[in-house]
């Protein structure tokens, strides 16, 4: 072994440059190589700043800036000077998006109205094509970078939208039952005798000349005339004490400014937010009850006897969080590195008591040091643990992203302030100070890239299984354990070379500031074949003879590359880091272990049996299974035919089915004809008339069903004549 | 279907009502007359479908039909002639919520409402209209109607009527906007009561000509298609009714026909040989007017009120 390689070696062992020629890589500036192509966001169209949304018909709540100029470019630049405006509009989105970098921020017409003022003092044609584009902004909001207070805007922006839809369905349905409760009383005053005085009546007529008319004798006809029926004392009350009720809610704004103020429904602590859910429950409770009896009130269907005990033990032992689903959520605002021991019991007390508290769980860093120390290297992942955790609990809805991807997850996040229980949304805002000057989209997109924090959501509604509950969408080639990237450099014969390099957690950890010991950058001369790629030291499970050693690509300021040798901790961390992610794949069906033993078993033993394993032998009948089918059921005509038959000819009877209810029969003789349930005629009792009257109802009867059959009186006058009468109908 | 408790609650109105509780006093029609089986499969109806009295309402105009909202025990508007149409839908615009019923003779119906009737199809409300249809003027003894067959003798028509007779389900047919259509004959109750059970089921306006005999005056007017099965045609098919097994013993003369098949409904509204029974058209997709003109905006009285004013302002000077 060389000198050189025996220096990389123990490099790579022990994390010691004993070779001076390996020089640490603090100040010089590098980053990852695939980060090569990313100096500058500003030049380069994506998904921020963002536009936070407001009175969207679609229910939108957040737009990328380059999609709402996209959307005025599609109307405005068309035809011949198209061309030109595009041209002219993107310029005014770049600068724009230089202001936001800059730390501006505010309403989108206001920024584009900064940036385009100096565009419009250069060029006539410039200030033609954004006055055009500026009258087709319709959308306002306010503009937002990928910076620490990201995750609040806009996830507290999307709760706020919530809330207010919420409110507004509230509103409109408390007003319909107060107006219909009120109704209630007021009918009940307009019936009363007090309702119908003369003075109330005269009233009633409005303004005008109404001298003629003697509303005394009107009140006296109306007292008299109509019905005496008035509310009872209980329901009066009830009415009463739910008008009460519904009108004094704090929950929601209420537009009667005598009602007070409503509560507050955000908060910066679990242990604030649980104790005025809990001091508010009974209130919640009671508007939940008056919205439910007023309904019933309203329909006419409250009955005492069989509502009044149920509603009095309405929500003793709480209620399930659908059917508080109508009042406001709670949100919860954290920060991940502050979180202490004590918040984070309630936290996990809130996510498993099923309470309707929207949990927002910020990080700025996600590879912070271990608390262990002494150079311990095992990244505490704090929120990603909390996401995990709150997967067990298993009707908690929960969405982890990087800052920088939850534009692609809005919907998700919809979903999640739409669920009907506790939600927790864990955010890796991507500002860490030790991350020397990157901005924070690009450290939080590396993180999504390196599965240091990838993104997904698990959604309790969706389904009762992990496969609809679950998802891995939206991280980069979820198949594979790394996202592989094409990279391209100069060489240095000058010759283009294309490599396909994984993007790993140590690229992640090697823009970090705080870890630069692990790394080593070797000299330009010294690179040769025992610098192998990360991807192959991180896939080898074990520890082999050392002859190669890993090193990472990485570009300094002035794009040129460089190689970086990793240390072997950093090889352990980026194991574990695909470990965990692995797990991930499994949750989310990608390489499941179950599901490929299986195959593996059904493959062996397919091939292990000459029959086709999917070929089932038909089945023969045997005896045994011919005696044990049902026998075929008996229609229902069948069965009728079969009553026919077994009637007497002699005996009386009417085709009841097709009576048409004409009172023929029933007026000759009501016991000896009867009405079923359906109002249609039978012989109820042939015995409690005579022959003479069941000759004259068959002959009488408007659609011929009644047949009389034979006499059971022989005795009877004229049964000749009645015989022969009754032939027509046998 | 999961439902939480408060769900359960709301929906723990289960009253059973029995045929009695539609009964209302002993209808005064003639003994044998076609009005007493559509009275017996309405009540049967509402029995069946659980109709809350208080939440039901009858409107006729005159005639001896429109006797009918007497003999329910629900609300009811015995109008004036030809008007029930009218005031139906001023109910059904002013309180959705309520079941709507019109009873409506040939006379009421097809000739002094003639106007009413086709505006009201066009507008399509969610009205269940039964036409009994016995093609005289019973209750002023015997006079044509505009559904009297030429050729009827009566007391303004002694030497026979001269007319061919209006066919109330062409017309309604021939409306815009027409979404149910359906014919029925009162002397078989099994497919009365179905065809008023679907046109109730219907939503929109549900127009039922229910061909009914008059003992009194035109005692033998129907007894060819009521003795010979083989004259009356049941309908039916996937998408509307289906005939028992123990019609179809009776009634072999069948026909399958798709209800959203407007030519061909109006070719069988057309027949004279023999009269269909069953879903001529039905249309779920055609827009109700009430709905078209809800606002959601709650009708208090200060909404009423300024309502009222603005349209007022236009006129003051």
């Amino acid at each position: 072994m060389d000198a050189d390689l025996q220096a990389h070696v123990a490099f790579y062992l022990t994390g010691k440059r004993l070779n001076s020629q390996l020089q640490a890589i603090d100040g010089l500036g590098l980053r990852p190589a695939l980060f090569a192509g990313y100096r500058d966001l500003t030049r380069l169209r994506y998904d921020f700043p963002l536009v936070l949304l407001t009175d969207r018909p679609d229910g939108a709540f957040v737009e990328p800036l380059s999609g709402l100029i996209d959307a005025i470019l599609d109307k405005i630049a068309r035809g011949d000077d198209g061309e030109r405006i595009r041209k002219h509009v993107l310029r005014l989105e770049q600068d724009i998006r230089v202001l936001v970098a800059g730390g501006a921020g505010g309403a989108f017409s206001a920024l584009w109205d900064q940036a385009a003022a100096p565009l419009i003092g250069q060029d006539k044609l410039i200030a033609d094509s954004l006055s055009r584009a500026r009258v087709n902004l319709k959308i306002d909001g306010d503009v937002v970078d990928c910076d620490a207070a990201l995750p609040f805007r806009l996830l507290g922006h999307a709760w706020g939208l919530t809330q207010e839809q919420r409110a507004k369905k509230f509103g409109e349905n408390v007003r319909r039952l107060v107006l219909k409760l009120s109704d209630i009383i007021k009918a009940d005053f307009a019936n009363s005798n007090a309702g119908k005085s003369a003075k109330i009546l005269k009233a009633s007529f409005g303004a005008g000349p109404m001298d003629h008319f003697d509303f005394e004798a009107m009140s006296r006809i109306l007292t008299q005339a109509a019905p005496k029926v008035s509310l009872s004392k209980s329901r009066r009350q009830r009415v009463e004490d739910l008008l009460a009720v519904l009108k004094s809610q704090k929950f929601f704004p209420s537009s009667d400014a005598e009602a007070g103020t409503s509560y507050s429904f955000a908060f910066d602590s679990c242990s604030s937010a649980l104790k005025a859910y809990r001091e508010r429950l009974p209130k919640a409770i009671e508007l939940a009850r008056a919205v439910a009896i007023a309904e019933l009130e309203i329909r006419g269907e409250y009955s005492e006897a069989k509502h009044s005990s149920l509603f009095e033990s309405f929500g003793e032992n709480g209620l399930e969080a659908s059917e508080l689903a109508f009042l406001p959520d709670y949100l919860v605002r954290l920060d991940a590195g502050k979180l202490s021991g004590a918040e984070q019991n309630t936290l996990t007390e809130i996510l498993s008591a099923d309470l309707p508290i929207k949990i927002l769980v910020q990080t700025d860093d996600v590879i912070e040091e271990s608390p262990v120390g002494n150079g311990h290297l095992a990244f505490a992942l704090r929120s990603r643990q909390l996401a995990s955790m709150a997967m067990g609990v298993n009707e908690v809805f929960v969405l982890q992203s990087p800052a920088a991807n939850l534009y692609p997850m809005r919907q998700q996040i919809q979903r999640g302030l739409d669920y009907a229980g506790p939600a927790l949304f864990s955010v890796f805002s991507g500002a860490a100070k030790t991350t020397g000057g990157l901005p924070p989209y690009l450290i939080g997109a590396a993180a999504l890239e390196s599965r240091v924090f990838p993104a997904f959501t698990f959604d309790p509604s969706a389904g009762l299984n992990w496969a609809s509950r679950f998802s891995l969408a939206g991280n980069p080639q979820a198949e594979l354990d790394w996202p592989i990237r094409e990279f391209s450099y100069e060489d240095e014969k000058n010759q283009a070379v294309t490599e396909q390099i994984p993007f790993t957690l140590i690229d992640f950890v090697a823009c970090d500031s705080r870890y630069g010991k692990h790394f080593a950058s070797v000299p330009r001369v010294r690179w040769d074949d025992t610098l192998t790629p990360i991807g192959d030291a991180v896939a080898r499970e074990r520890r082999v003879q050392v002859e190669t050693v890993p090193c990472l690509m990485m570009v300094d300021p002035e794009n040129r590359l460089q190689r970086i040798l990793v240390d072997e901790k950093l090889i352990r961390e980026a194991r574990r880091c695909r470990s965990m992610w692995n797990s991930l794949q499994e949750l989310g069906g990608i390489h499941n272990s179950h599901v490929e033993r299986l195959l593996a078993q059904e493959k062996k033993r397919g091939e292990a049996s000459a029959v086709p394993a999917n070929v089932s032998p038909p089945v023969q009948p045997t005896a045994a299974t011919a005696a044990s089918v049902a026998p075929p059921t008996v229609p229902a005509t069948v069965e009728a035919v079969a009553q026919e038959s077994e009637r007497s000819p002699d005996e009386a009877y009417i085709e009841t089915a097709r009576c048409s209810t004409c009172n023929e029969c029933t007026q000759i003789n009501n016991k000896m004809f009867a009405y079923d349930g359906n109002k249609q005629a039978y012989i109820a009792d042939v015995s409690a008339g005579t022959y003479a009257q069941l000759v004259e109802a068959a002959e009488n009867c408007q659609v011929s069903i009644i047949h009389p059959g034979k006499p059971r009186n022989p005795n009877e006058a004229g049964l000749e004549e009645l015989l022969k009468r009754a032939e027509l109908f046998a | 279907m999961n439902c939480s408790a408060t769900d359960c609650l709301l929906q723990m109105y289960d009253e059973q009502h029995d045929l009695e509780d539609y009964q209302s006093g002993v209808p005064r029609w003639c003994t044998g007359c076609g009005d007493n089986a559509i009275l017996a499969a309405v009540q049967r109806l509402c029995r069946d479908e659980g109709l809350r009295p208080e939440k039901t309402v009858f409107v006729s105009g005159i005639g001896c039909s429109s006797r009918f909202p007497h003999y329910m025990k629900t609300y009811g508007f015995h109008g004036i002639h030809g008007r029930a149409l009218p005031v139906a839908e001023g109910v059904k615009m002013a309180r959705p919520d309520l079941t709507v019923f019109v009873n409506t003779g040939d006379g009421d119906c097809c000739s002094i409402g003639a106007a009413h009737w086709i505006h009201a199809i066009r507008y399509n409300m969610n009205l269940t209209v039964f036409l009994h249809d016995n093609q005289i003027y019973g209750l002023t003894k015997k006079q044509a109607s505009p559904t009297s067959p030429i050729g009827t003798k009566s007391n303004t028509t002694p030497r026979g009527s001269y007319l061919d007779a209006l066919n109330p389900l062409s017309v309604t047919l021939g409306v815009a906007n027409a979404s149910f259509v359906a014919q029925a004959v009162d002397w078989i109750p099994e497919s009365l009561f179905e065809i008023v059970k679907a046109a109730y089921h219907h939503k929109g306006f549900s127009f039922v000509r229910i061909l009914q005999r008059c003992p009194e005056w035109l005692p033998k007017s129907l007894d060819p298609w009521m003795q010979d099965p083989n004259s009356v045609q049941l309908l039916h098919h996937e998408n509307a009714l289906q005939i028992s097994a123990g019609l179809s013993r009776v009634y072999k003369n069948q026909l399958r026909h798709d209800p959203l098949d407007m030519n061909r409904a109006r070719e069988i509204a057309s027949s004279h040989d023999v009269i269909p029974v069953g879903i001529l058209y039905q249309n779920r997709d055609i827009p109700r007017y009430e709905e078209t003109r809800q606002t959601g905006v709650l009708r208090t009285t200060a909404t009423v009120r300024k309502g009222f004013e603005a349209e007022l302002d236009k006129y003051s000077v």
